[in-house]
């Protein structure tokens, strides 16, 4: 039942060149509402509907000011929700460990910047693929619960990141504004760029390479994949790799942002990537979804958010109504599920 | 008749609880003493209760990742809606712990999610209703009469909160020795399709579960406000990776079916030695939490073999087979 979803799956990303073009209009309506892609392309939809409805209902909504608001609140999350959808789209739920090691991540940044822009990024990505191949052998190879060996995790990545920085904060000696505040051509910040640029890589891999083929397979059934030959814990690893690369590169665009290091910068970084994953409807049974499904739920929440935000609601009420909207896309999601399984 | 190599695994928690507070005693002049004894059975007492209700929706094969948000949100109201009413505080915390428990429950039931998904929900939500409850600062009461009454020493080393977490394993284990619904909890853990054939409603079980759980988590987030006078938003960090360290070390097997109460007692028993140990060894928070971290790293990674190695060991002793 499910390697012939798959099937239909691939089959529909790649449709025929020799179709008219009015059966390829039919057949792209047919697929965005197909129940695997409903929701994702709903919540573009929506996104479209939100900006709209900014525009309307805020004067300034649409100022380069608040525009840039929303890219530099969607690039960091928005680079963990990547990692986060290889974590659930290779069957392993979510990472709870994103948020500790993102702000281990800033403290690292924060003391390594006096040697260079360079090397302080360096030294935030070897610390996430490290924190990242822990988990991944944990989970990969010793077949571990992987929420619990994530929080296990964070928890000792908090640890040394408290006992590193002493609770305080470390001040970054050195220039990362070409990180924090520098934008490409002067328009849209060098975040954004660096977030897209991840994203679309990183879908690239997952959608057109072996990799992505044996961690889609190994989401779906993890037994199946192994007796295929699959390479399972080598796959679980790279996957794991990454979400903690991703982290770890998250927490640095904080850090560049601030122009410091504090365990507290980065808090929260786990819901907000897994509700990204979530709203977007990639499947938390595993193997079902893109990653860059991810991207469009970072930017629906940000919006969400951005929205909140400039008709004066609290940050409470902010955190609340966020809630609400993944409660109510897993609910859906579950539902869409079910309506497949029948 | 029982090997001598059965009775130690089994009774491993036992052997190290002794073992660890003998070498704490040896080691650190004051680690014996009557204040430090009742010290450790404080936080025995607020480490237990939760401990105890997350044991049992593992022991039915599922998990609640919201008991330590529970804890905050449970001493907050207590505070908030109480003042300096106590009761009527505890009252309203205990009922909305036990609307979150069926909450949980009807999710998972109805939804078929993995309760590790709903309950990731519930405990993000529940730590941003606590921070809204909280609204940036710590709540406080006037009230310390009540704190007095629950953490007066009795006998030097207990306190009324310690006894009740003491009697609240006792019951428990009385239920599941001599229930039916203890042995329907066993079954739904071991194999829950087989035991739903069996006729066991697997749903009202995991309602169960899910309420003790959220229902133990409440009433040890409202006794912690009571008995500190003071509620935050952030007091239930750390004690959920605290509490499944305990009942993992305490024998509970995370697939499910196997455990049982007096293990997870231990298992508590020596989480919380080894933290007080700790800090009167001058370790910072830092370091118990990054100590915490490995050692529930290492007995997630044993969880699975140490519980394929009992289950050869007692496979005829057991109702439970494979």
């Amino acid at each position: 039942m499910r390697q012939a979803r798959e099937t239909s799956h691939l089959a529909s990303s790649t449709p025929s060149r020799t179709k008219t073009m009015t059966s390829a209009v039919g057949d792209f309506v047919r697929d965005s509402v197909q129940a695997d892609r409903i929701q994702v392309n709903g919540i573009k939809v929506v996104s479209i509907l939100l900006i709209i409805w900014g525009h309307l209902s805020v004067d300034n909504f649409l100022t380069p000011a608040n525009l840039n608001a929303i890219m530099y609140s969607v690039s960091a999350i928005g680079i963990a929700a990547v990692g986060m959808a290889f974590i659930t789209l290779s069957g392993n739920l979510f990472m709870l460990s994103m948020a500790a090691t993102a702000a281990l991540s800033t403290i690292v940044f924060a003391s390594t910047l006096h040697f260079g822009l360079p090397v302080a990024l360096l030294s935030v990505s070897v610390l996430g693929i490290a924190i990242g191949s822990i988990q991944g052998v944990v989970v990969g190879t010793a077949r571990v619960n992987p929420i619990i060996a994530t929080i296990a995790v964070a928890s000792i990545v908090m640890g040394v990141g408290s006992y590193v920085s002493g609770g305080m904060t470390v001040a970054g000696k050195g220039d990362a504004s070409w990180l924090g505040i520098g934008k490409f051509a002067s328009l849209v910040p060098n975040q954004l760029v660096i977030f897209l640029a991840f994203s679309l890589a990183a879908n690239y891999w997952v959608e057109r390479t072996r990799f992505g083929r044996e961690l889609r397979l190994i989401g779906l059934n993890p037994v199946t994949a192994a007796y295929s030959g699959i390479r399972v814990p080598r796959t679980l690893v790279i996957a794991f790799v990454i979400a903690g690369f991703s982290a770890a590169l998250a927490g640095g665009l904080f850090a560049s942002q601030a122009g410091q290091g504090n365990l507290k910068l980065a808090a929260g970084l786990d819901f907000d990537a897994i509700a990204a994953v979530l709203v977007a409807g990639i499947s938390i049974r595993g193997g079902q979804g893109k990653i860059i499904d991810a991207v469009y739920g970072a930017i629906f929440l940000a919006l969400i958010g951005n929205l909140l935000l400039v008709h004066g609601l609290s940050f409470e009420i902010q955190l609340m109504v966020k809630g609400a909207v993944v409660v109510l896309a897993v609910i859906l999601a579950a539902l869409i599920a079910r309506g497949r399984v029948h | 008749m029982k090997s001598p190599i059965i009775s130690l695994a089994t009774n491993l928690p036992l052997v190290l609880t002794v073992a660890l507070f003998a070498a704490f005693t040896v080691t650190l002049d004051n680690f014996a003493s009557t204040q430090n004894t009742y010290a450790i059975l404080q936080s025995f007492a607020l480490l237990g209760l939760i401990t105890l209700g997350l044991s049992m929706t593992m022991l039915v094969g599922e998990f609640d990742l919201s008991v330590g948000s529970m804890v905050a949100v449970a001493g907050l109201i207590t505070l908030k809606v109480g003042g300096d009413d106590l009761v009527t505080g505890a009252i309203a915390a205990m009922a909305f712990a036990l609307l979150v428990g069926m909450v949980n429950a009807l999710i998972f039931v109805w939804l078929r999610l993995s309760s590790l998904v709903v309950t990731v929900g519930t405990m993000i939500a529940l730590s941003g209703f606590a921070y809204w409850l909280a609204g940036g600062k710590i709540v406080n009461t006037d009230n310390f009469d009540a704190g007095a009454l629950w953490d007066d020493s009795i006998f030097g080393i207990f306190s009324a909160r310690s006894l009740l977490t003491i009697l609240a394993f006792g019951l428990m284990a009385g239920v599941l020795k001599f229930t039916r619904l203890g042995r329907d909890m066993v079954a739904t853990g071991s194999r829950a399709h087989a035991a739903q054939a069996c006729g066991v409603p697997i749903g009202r079980i995991h309602l169960f579960a899910f309420v003790l759980s959220s229902l133990c988590a409440g009433l040890a987030g409202v006794l912690l406000s009571i008995s500190l006078a003071t509620a935050s938003a952030t007091m239930g960090s750390n004690l959920l990776l605290q509490a499944v360290s305990a009942a993992i070390i305490g024998g509970i097997a995370l697939a499910g079916g196997i455990g049982k109460p007096s293990g997870v007692l231990f298992g508590v028993l020596i989480l919380t030695i080894l933290n007080n140990g700790m800090s009167l060894l001058g370790a910072g928070s830092a370091a118990i939490l990054l100590t915490n971290g490995v050692l529930l790293l290492i007995v997630v990674v044993l969880d699975g073999k140490t519980g394929a190695m009992l289950q050869i060991f007692r496979s005829k002793s057991l109702v439970r087979q494979g």
